[in-house]
């Protein structure tokens, strides 16, 4: 009977081990959202994409790790040198200005989506249902005028808008930075938010979205909007500074 | 009392489960390969008991060793870019199959001898 007891304990122990692993497993799998699927190229295909971004986000991972290790030997070795410290802190000013920072502030938040009530049968003989969805000269529009409106850090869908950055369309969705998004598109601005609500205004691009071409728009201020750093590199090669 | 512990085992290892965190993708490739060779091993300890010449060094020993083992060659597979994972998920699950055709013969056997004993002893009270 101990014998017997001892086995129990040992296969049920076995268990524990085996269902835990199951239960893992299975969740890591569909905390991806891929399944098995029949065909093998697809499957191959679907595993070096997800190989390929784990990749990618441990990198990143690293190089903030890194970015924050440089960040504190500056301060470190700039501690206690009133000029190397002033230059730290213009370090610090022109990286945000740059974009190259996380930031955070007061400003409007922008919600921009396709219209979804119409359908074939309901929308009119006339009307282009290529209006009914957003486009990228829409959010090109929209930032532009947030910019004129004085927004100090936009982003949209997360990707921060630069000098450097690029809004263009890409079939179904559109390209910011070189990073594929599609709607509905959150667009955020950092900066006074009673000049930015003129953004909204009656006859403005964005109200024309929204009553003319009858997309989804929704616009509102928010006292604590964080926007994201840009990720991308800037390049100068040719273009030399005239002093 | 093995049929209670390999249900208590899998309730408390399912929940531990459920809360423990989850791996990254590429190692999930190994701890499916190491569930299956685990699998085996439990179905191979079944069949064992089944047969009376269960050894628990053994059972314990293979069921670490089939699962490193398994891992070890996925690992190398994907090394020398070949998939050596799927001959280890052929033997293991081949192994599975056997395994339980002989727990299935036995429970079938163990039933149809009830059975005719009941048979047997109705037909006595009978007589």
């Amino acid at each position: 009977m101990n014998n017997k007891n001892k086995i129990s304990l040992v296969i049920g122990g076995m268990c524990i081990l085996l269902s835990c692993g199951i239960a893992i497993q299975v969740r890591t799998i569909t905390g991806i959202g891929s399944t098995t699927g029949s065909n093998n190229t697809e499957n191959t295909l679907r595993d070096s994409v997800l190989r390929t971004k784990e990749d990618y986000d441990n990198l990143y991972e690293d190089l903030d790790k890194a970015e924050k290790l440089l960040e504190q030997e500056r301060n470190n070795a700039t501690e206690n040198n009133t000029e190397l410290s002033e230059l730290q802190e213009e370090i610090k000013t022109k990286n945000t200005q740059l974009g190259l920072t996380d930031v955070t502030g007061k400003g409007v938040i922008i919600e921009l989506d396709d219209n979804h009530s119409v359908s074939a049968n309901s929308i009119g003989l006339l009307t282009d249902p290529n209006s009914m969805i957003v486009h990228d000269s829409d959010i090109l529009y929209v930032v532009n005028e947030l910019k004129n409106a004085g927004a100090e850090a936009i982003s949209v869908n997360d990707q921060r808008i630069v000098a450097n950055t690029v809004i263009e369309c890409d079939g179904s969705v559109i390209k910011i930075n070189g990073v594929k998004v599609g709607a509905p598109f959150t667009i955020k601005a950092i900066g006074m938010p009673e000049t930015l609500k003129n953004v909204y205004r009656t006859q403005g691009y964005l109200w024309n979205l929204k009553y003319y071409y009858l997309l989804e728009v929704d616009f509102q201020t928010s006292e604590n909007i964080t926007i994201p750093k840009y990720t991308g590199t800037y390049k100068f090669e040719y273009a030399q500074a005239n002093n | 009392m093995i049929i209670i512990a390999i249900i208590l085992g899998c309730v408390i290892g399912a929940i531990i489960g459920v809360n423990a965190p989850i791996i990254p993708y590429t190692y999930s490739t190994f701890l499916a390969i190491a569930v299956v060779a685990a699998l085996d091993s439990v179905f191979g300890g079944i069949t064992s008991v089944i047969k009376k010449n269960f050894d628990l060094t053994i059972f314990i020993t293979g069921f670490f060793c089939n699962s490193i083992l398994s891992i070890a060659l996925t690992y190398l597979g994907q090394r020398l870019n070949i998939d050596i994972y799927l001959a280890a998920l052929v033997v293991f699950v081949g192994r599975m199959f056997t395994n339980l055709t002989i727990i299935r013969r036995y429970y079938v056997d163990l039933w149809k001898s009830k059975i005719t004993q009941k048979v047997k002893s109705g037909k006595k009270a009978e007589e």
